[in-house]
């Protein structure tokens, strides 16, 4: 008798030991800076203290293309993170990739997460022939901020910011200042080249509501052809070569430092440049004594107004064939993308809520009447129209197709070809980049 | 029995590092060079020769090719002669001559990252201090990061900067064990101060030249590409996109395994062909006292 209830106690002990032991998720993150990196660590920190039953492991895997290297090395290797976050531009490479659970699949099982709670233009830029295949998280798109003070100086209305590329153009004349000997001192834009650069001309593409490729943006079936060499494609190249070769602008070259650099130390009056740097940008025109403003991107005069394609990166679920860390994962997801979750995320870098309710919260508050910086760059995103333009291209090509458009850019300011020619150019690599990644499906 | 297997034994893990960091990752490389694959790997398709076909045919690995010779070259003869010259003065008996020695030396502890990053801000179009000095004094604005061939010029002076402390302390070492008597017996003869460089201490130095010819070009072909990386990404439009710095975007960005493995098989060769000379000519070039 006491044998056997010492046994039924000891089984016991040894049952609850086994399912009390929390189940274990990796979670891969590409969001450098101490600041970001201990953000999404406090997140994490407390969806544990709500759900003792789960450990969270928060990984920093190093950029965009290098968490993708390792998420590709992690597949083949057969031991990938549960959740990873990849770059906007790799979407359709991660639905090729066959190791992934559509984040659609897990909303249908559970109704207690609220698919609409999701900003349209978000979902849209994830949703691929109807689907939402992985959940937005970090989204920003480009602005414009612009030097107030330099504006003034300049005898222009710093509440009036250009709206037209032509408007856009003429100030940035204005706001040109050369010394005594003809040479710059001070410009009126910069713009870092690269992939910024690349990732502006789609922007501008879908400011005019045009598209990048064909199939509605890949979205209706497999991209097959890039479509950009049209007269929009043409305006922003005209646009960007115009002032360049004026002396207007100044290319401040590849990625985005060297131009903020430029920005923040006065030589430039406007800089184009992701909203999620409304932080920093912020921080900067404080300890360098001017007034800071951010407009929407310019868009040529008669021509109706598309909106922005979400940039940054989202959460992808990944296939690990157990249900038990799946479950985890789903509830982590599902408490990153909660009211609360949102707000501290996005106040705490720039990023915008991609949560509906953290930005009516936000509102109420009186965070961005108090904050107004941050209002505009969530406003921009939320007046864009919803279209197969404004949702941006799917293609597994992609990274190939920015180093493209970047190379055609340099070959127009370093009058190697002319605008025309060289947005041709890029369009016909770009369709030899798509025809090869297709030729593997 | 046992003392023929022991040596054997005594190799087995020396071996079994090797293949498996060496020669599985090459033999792996060799065959994914004639496959196409998807990012992920869950397609594969035998292309033959095609990624080859398709590389000598393009005319970005063309000019990259040329790129990388152009950029090795000259930075390596500017990079050693500026080197020997520095030597040269460092080994004049002057006092604080070991501060002097150290500050030269300095850059070598540098990473070619920071040292990328250093330039990259020196070199800043309007804000950075070298441009400030081309505008005082020349009255001149280059911009040294977006246009060719400036670009291109502006990592060759990071790279060749970053090597100097190496080069120059080789090149010290070399020339102190030059002994003093040649010069002696020269002086005497009645040579000038050329006649006694080129004379003496040029061809005396050629053992070091060599050796330091060999490593630089390993270094300026392999491992410039952090700075490359940090100054220019290779642009703009591919003007300074190095053979490795191609393999790099193809491999790691575009994500393009097959066509990368290609390239990589394509530098083994060329490394091979290099190594092959290094082995025939190199000790006969060389003059040793």
């Amino acid at each position: 008798m006491w044998r056997k209830v010492l046994v039924f106690m000891v089984m016991g002990i040894l049952a609850s030991a086994i399912f009390a032991a929390p189940i274990t998720i990796q979670f891969w993150h590409a969001m450098g800076g101490t600041d970001r990196i201990q953000l999404l660590q406090n997140l994490a920190n407390e969806f544990m203290q709500q759900n003792p039953d789960i450990k969270v492991e928060v990984q920093y895997t190093g950029s965009y293309s290098d968490t993708m290297t390792k998420m590709i090395a992690a597949v083949r290797a057969g031991n990938p993170p549960d959740l990873v976050m990849i770059y906007d531009i790799g979407t359709q490479m991660m639905i090729d990739s066959g190791a992934i659970i559509p984040i659609q699949n897990m909303i249908n099982k559970d109704p207690s997460f609220d698919i609409n709670t999701l900003v349209s233009a978000s979902r849209g830029y994830y949703t691929v022939g109807g689907k939402l295949y992985s959940m937005p998280f970090n989204s920003s798109n480009p602005v414009i901020f612009y030097n107030k003070t330099l504006f003034e100086k300049a005898g222009l209305d710093p509440n009036n910011p250009p709206t037209t590329f032509e408007e856009f153009i003429a100030d940035a004349q204005k706001l040109t200042v050369k010394d005594a000997n003809g040479n710059t001192i001070q410009y009126g834009f910069t713009f870092g080249s690269g992939e910024p650069l690349a990732w502006f001309f789609e922007q501008f593409m879908a400011v005019q509501n045009a598209l990048l490729l064909n199939n509605n943006n890949g979205r209706d079936g497999r991209a097959t052809k890039a479509v950009f060499a049209n007269d929009a494609g043409l305006r922003i190249f005209n646009f960007f070569n115009d002032m360049v070769q004026n002396g207007w602008a100044i290319n401040a070259g590849p990625g985005w430092d060297n131009a903020r650099q430029i920005f923040i130390s006065q030589r430039a009056a406007m800089l184009i440049t992701s909203t999620s740097d409304v932080n920093m940008m912020i921080k900067a025109s404080q300890s360098g004594n001017f007034s800071l403003g951010v407009m929407f991107l310019p868009h040529p005069a008669g021509v109706p107004y598309g909106g922005v394609i979400v940039g940054g990166a989202s959460l992808w679920m990944v296939d690990t064939k157990n249900t038990q860390r799946e479950e985890a994962t789903w509830k982590f997801l599902k408490f990153l993308e909660s009211v609360d979750a949102q707000i501290e995320w996005s106040t705490g870098t720039g990023y915008f809520p991609v949560n509906k309710n953290s930005i009516i919260k936000l509102l109420y508050e009186g965070y961005y009447a108090k904050n107004p910086l941050y209002l505009v760059t969530v406003l921009q995103l939320l007046m864009s129209n919803v279209t197969p333009a404004t949702s941006g291209g799917a293609t597994g090509a992609f990274p190939q197709i920015r180093t493209a458009v970047d190379n055609a850019f340099a070959k127009m300011f370093t009058k190697a070809m002319t605008p025309q020619q060289a947005l041709q150019w890029a369009q016909d690599q770009a369709n030899q980049a798509i025809a090869n990644y297709n030729s593997l499906y | 029995m046992l003392r023929k297997i022991f040596p054997y034994l005594l190799l087995v893990p020396t071996f079994l590092i090797v293949v498996i960091f060496i020669y599985y990752p090459a033999f792996q490389t060799f065959k994914l060079s004639f496959y196409k694959m998807s990012p992920f790997g869950n397609r594969l398709f035998f292309t033959g020769f095609g990624n080859f076909w398709s590389l000598f045919t393009s005319g970005q690995y063309i000019q990259s090719a040329y790129t990388t010779l152009i950029f090795v070259v000259v930075t390596v003869t500017v990079g050693l002669t500026i080197s020997l010259f520095l030597a040269l003065l460092l080994n004049q008996k002057v006092p604080g001559i070991g501060i002097f020695r150290t500050l030269i030396f300095a850059p070598y502890a540098v990473s070619p990252a920071v040292a990328g990053t250093l330039w990259a801000f020196l070199l800043s179009p309007v804000a950075g201090y070298v441009s400030y000095l081309f505008l005082i004094i020349f009255k001149a604005q280059p911009q040294w990061l977006t246009t060719y061939p400036l670009a291109l010029i502006a990592v060759m002076i990071a790279t060749i900067w970053k090597n100097l402390g190496f080069n120059i302390i080789f090149f010290l070492a070399g020339l102190q064990s030059i002994p003093k008597s040649y010069y002696e017996a020269a002086t005497i003869d009645g040579a000038n101060a050329f006649r006694t460089l080129f004379k003496i201490t040029i061809p005396l130095l050629s053992p070091i030249t060599f050796y330091l010819i060999v490593m630089n070009v390993t270094f300026t072909a392999f491992s410039a590409f952090a700075t490359i990386d940090v100054m220019t990404q290779g642009g703009p439009a591919n003007t300074t996109s190095t053979l490795i710095y191609k393999l790099y975007q193809d491999g790691f960005v575009n994500f393009n395994t097959g066509f990368a493995s290609a390239e990589s098989v394509v530098l083994i060769l060329i490394m091979a062909v290099f190594t092959y000379f290094y082995f025939k000519f190199g000790q006969k070039a060389v003059f040793y006292q």
